[in-house]
């Protein structure tokens, strides 16, 4: 502590400056600036008491001969006593200055002094008129058992006010003038975590008024979406809504909150993603045309930011499939068009997209896919299309659905038939967004090469590791493949271990060959638990596949050891599953 | 149970003593027992919240300590009044000594130590103490600001929640008032209208006859849903007692304004009758000064004809029935007085004419 006593010591000549300066003139400046500096106050209040406690109360006379002023400010000062824990430090403080045994006139008088104080925090304020005063001690009640009464139904008398109906006969119609809405929010700040006042918070944010310009105080919002970030209040999701589409700062703030929370947990666990996400009610206020907008441009950066993360992929996608949900569950009718929501999409592409795959046949899914990529090829290849965006944005909608794309994956890994140009296309390009036209042909070939092998395999009674290691090796004449491919080329493998009736037997010992470094390591498990979670979304019946998925996994899981989401740094781990050694070029 | 009992009624003296002088002469260790024993108590609220019947007899215990006292000393409300004022007893008492200026520096300094052991004490399934005390101080400042907000400067809404208030707080006494004697709540009422300001008093009786009938006591319902249901509707005692009081009956149809009164007229007919009755009275007193032209009383306290005309009027906009018992009351007057058409011989003629309703 004696290091940062020089810290403390000008903390506390600055708070002193403060709060004369607040005490001198309670005016609309004053107040505003103490909102502001509550947080930061309680802090010092915080600091205060720890160098407090560690002496008796001559010792702290003698260090701060004007801790007196200091604490009989605070104490005069409403916002502060309203404020989160505030009080209570205070209370702290003031009892740390009261000495056992006072031995002359001055410490009695300190004693007397706080015990002022002390009794002046718990019974501030009153306000009572001698009658009803003496109505109250006339049944026996003290004011701390009618306070909490009191304050309920003041906050009642003024949510009915802003709502314009009223309590009783006594009160006669009236609006609510805007500035003293502004000034009822300005007071709200230090309230805005003690749960009695939460209907009115609640009220102030659904109020409309019929001003053009918000009439609420910045400062109001900051606290609403600071407290229900850090869940010290619990806000009806409408509220909570009203807030970002009234204040885009928090809702920036809440979207970040949110990417914070994704990075900072474990990697390859959607089940948790999908709780976060629920959690922030974000893809409910995304139903809102202006809020979606502005949390996918988020996801854009983001995604933009980690050169295509996967994890930021997948929760795109979660994000997506539970915006969609929230969509439906709201309005079987839309309410907005869905160009609102995707204004630079070409509006029958987005159409397609929406659709549910479970709400079609499973025999009749290659439709809609061909239907998605011949659209996406057009727009891609098509110079004539470009104003439904370049080929990043065409990318950056379709991963949103990105379970298409797995869809047809498995589709061509299981069917017997010849692979369809369509689905071949589709998934070179949602692999390789940014590979020109020749690139992408070069994929195709590779993966249909790949596919052609693994058909053969498919309908042999035993397979060996290595069968699977022939089918994916690159051709010694062709060019080698790249990242982007050699990912494509993963999947497929995985897909047919989870399907093939002979896959399970070896899946163990490719996956283990396949995992050469980390990353990809931490690639198949995102890959398993992906497609887990996709198939609970399909409802797909697969006992088999889904058995094995989930024990890769978890061994995966047991092995890869678990760490945030940030690329690039290596883990070293052990075991069957685990990555080796050495490197195997072919997969 | 026994021992519970006589805990209960040391620990009232307690609660009784804490706000007096006496305190000068309690040293820490009484500091610390009265804290222990309040402790004990709360923990007894949690415990046999459930537990109907060691419930109800704490509660006779502590109707029957009313009953003794009751209007004695100089409330008319003991310190704990029923099972529920047990959650709080800590509360109180800690509230009480801390504001008295009798207790000595070291029982002081002890009191402060028991209450606010500082941070990082663990925190029970409950609240702390502290925690409750900061809660208060919190609450306080709450009120303060929303006063200082605009509630203050805006009478009529202060006057709409303080009166709420009050109104919530007179039906939960009325609904604890010992049950034993048919009398209880009248007595009690009666003690209230003779000490307590009684303007005020007709207002929040007013405020109680129009709370929303299920309003008031949700939470401890919900608590405690095996609770039997001893309790009365206050409101209603509150009716049969001002059916039984004329003069307060008198004084509440006098003094209130005329669409208040209208409203209570709507919720409860009883009411609705004697005030009628009350206002065919007040009229009859009222005669017709020819030379003015107006109707006037010949004592001081007699309703004035704006007076009555402003009650009417306010009655005659009010929903079916109350409305047409009205005009038919209106109308059985003036036939009584000889079913005048022309204005200055019936008062009833009259009024009906001013209301618009003179056929």
């Amino acid at each position: 502590m004696a290091q940062d006593s020089g810290g403390f010591s000008s903390d506390y000549q600055f708070w002193m400056q403060k709060l004369s300066f607040w005490h001198q003139a309670s005016t609309l400046e004053t107040q505003q600036d103490t909102c502001l500096h509550l947080p930061r106050f309680q802090e010092f209040l915080r600091q205060m008491y720890e160098v407090l406690k560690e002496m008796d109360s001559n010792m702290i006379i003698e260090r701060f001969p004007t801790i007196g002023q200091l604490l009989a400010k605070t104490c005069w000062n409403p916002f502060i006593l309203a404020f989160d824990e505030s009080q209570k430090i205070l209370l702290w403080c003031l009892c740390c200055l009261i000495n056992k045994e006072p031995q002359n006139s001055e410490e009695l008088k300190l004693n007397s002094w706080t015990r002022g104080l002390l009794s002046h925090i718990l019974s501030a304020f009153r306000f009572d008129t001698k009658e009803v005063g003496l109505f109250t001690q006339g049944l026996g009640y003290a004011p701390v058992d009618y306070y909490p009464g009191l304050l309920k139904n003041m906050v009642l008398s003024l949510v009915s006010e802003l709502r314009e109906s009223h309590l009783n006969g006594f009160n006669t119609q009236r609006r609510m003038a805007p500035e003293k809405i502004r000034f009822l929010s300005q007071v709200c700040v230090p309230l805005v975590t003690l749960p009695d006042t939460e209907p009115l918070v609640e009220a102030l944010l659904t109020y409309h008024g019929h001003e053009p310009q918000e009439v609420l105080w910045p400062e109001f919002f900051e606290a609403v979406n600071e407290a229900f970030l850090l869940k010290k209040i619990s806000l009806p999701t409408s509220a909570v809504i009203c807030l970002w589409l009234r204040h885009l700062p928090s809702l920036e703030e809440a979207t970040l909150h949110l990417f914070e929370k994704l990075i900072s947990s474990e990697r390859n666990f959607l089940r948790r993603i999908e709780c976060f996400l629920k959690d922030s009610l974000l893809p409910e206020a995304a139903c809102h045309p202006a809020i979606f907008r502005i949390i996918d441009e988020m996801f854009r950066y983001a995604l933009l930011e980690t050169d295509g993360a996967p994890e930021v992929l997948a929760a795109i996608q979660v994000f997506t499939w539970r915006f969609v949900d929230a969509l439906e569950k709201q309005n079987k009718q839309l309410k907005f068009t869905l160009k609102t929501y995707f204004p630079y999409a070409s509006p029958s592409l987005v159409m397609v997209l929406l659709q549910h795959p479970k709400d079609i046949p499973q025999e009749l899914w290659h439709q809609p896919l061909k239907h998605i990529s011949e659209m996406l090829r057009e727009i891609v290849e098509d110079q004539t299309h470009r104003s439904y965006g370049d080929p990043f944005e065409c990318w950056f909608l379709f991963i949103h659905f990105g379970g298409w794309a797995d869809i047809a994956a498995e589709r061509l890994v299981m069917s017997e038939a010849e692979p369809p140009e369509a689905l071949l296309w589709l998934l070179a390009f949602s692999h390789g967004p940014r590979d020109g036209s020749q690139q992408r042909a070069q994929t195709m070939i590779e993966v249909k090469a790949v596919l052609s092998h693994l058909k053969r395999l498919l309908r042999s009674p035993t397979l060996l590791a290595s069968d699977l290691q022939a089918a994916a090796a690159e051709s010694p004449d062709r060019d080698p493949r790249p990242p982007s491919c050699q990912q494509l080329i993963r999947r497929l493998l995985l897909n047919f271990l989870l399907w093939a009736p002979g896959g399970h037997a070896i899946a163990r010992e490719v996956i283990t060959l396949m995992a050469s470094t980390d990353e990809i390591g931490h690639e198949i498990a995102g890959f398993l638990d992906q497609t887990l979670y996709r198939w609970d979304h399909l409802c797909l019946e697969a006992p088999r596949p889904r058995k094995l998925a989930r024990e890769l996994l978890a061994e995966l899981r047991a092995h890869v050891q678990p760490r945030p989401a940030a690329r690039g740094a290596a883990v070293h781990a052990a075991g069957s599953l685990g990555p080796r050694d050495e490197t195997s070029s072919s997969w | 149970m026994e021992s519970l009992l006589q805990h209960l009624e040391r620990f009232s003296e307690v609660l009784a003593v804490s706000r007096t002088t006496h305190v000068r002469t309690w040293d820490p260790a009484t500091v610390r027992r009265a804290l222990q024993w309040a402790r004990y108590l709360r923990h007894v609220h949690r415990r046999f919240g459930r537990h109907v019947r060691i419930r109800a007899a704490l509660e006779r215990r502590l109707q029957n300590q009313w009953r003794l006292e009751g209007g004695s000393g100089s409330s008319p409300v003991p310190g704990l009044t029923n099972f529920q004022a047990l959650e709080r007893c800590d509360l109180r008492l800690s509230l009480r000594l801390l504001e008295n200026r009798a207790l000595g520096d070291a029982a002081y300094h002890c009191l402060l130590q028991e209450l606010f052991p500082g941070p990082g004490v663990p925190d029970a399934d409950e609240e702390t103490l502290q925690g409750s005390l900061a809660r208060v101080a919190r609450r306080r400042s709450a009120v303060h600001l929303l006063r200082l907000s605009g509630c203050g400067e805006n009478s009529v809404l202060e006057e709409d929640f303080m009166l709420k208030t009050q109104a919530e707080l007179l039906l939960e006494r009325l609904r604890e008032v010992p049950r034993a004697e048919a009398e209880g709540p009248n007595r009690f009422l009666s003690t209230l209208w003779d000490r307590l300001p009684q303007n005020n008093f007709l207002k929040v009786m007013a405020t109680v006859l129009l709370l929303p009938p299920s309003s008031p006591r949700p939470q401890e319902e919900e608590l405690e849903p095996g609770t039997p249901k001893t309790l009365g509707d206050g409101d209603q005692e509150l009716v049969r007692w001002l059916l039984a009081k004329p003069e307060v009956m008198t004084a509440f149809c006098r003094t209130l304004p005329a669409g208040l009164l209208t409203s209570v007229a709507g919720r409860h007919p009883e009411l609705s009758r004697v005030y009628l009755g009350l206002l065919t009275d007040w009229g009859r007193h009222l005669h017709y000064d020819l030379q003015k032209g107006v109707w006037v009383g010949t004592e001081s306290q007699h309703v004035p004809w704006e007076e009555l005309y402003g009650k009417f009027q306010s009655l005659c906009q009010a929903p079916p029935p109350l409305k047409d018992e009205v005009q038919t009351a209106l109308e059985s007057c003036k036939a009584q007085d000889g079913d005048f058409q022309v204005p200055g011989l019936s008062i009833w003629t009259d009024l009906l004419l001013a209301l618009g309703h003179g056929s």
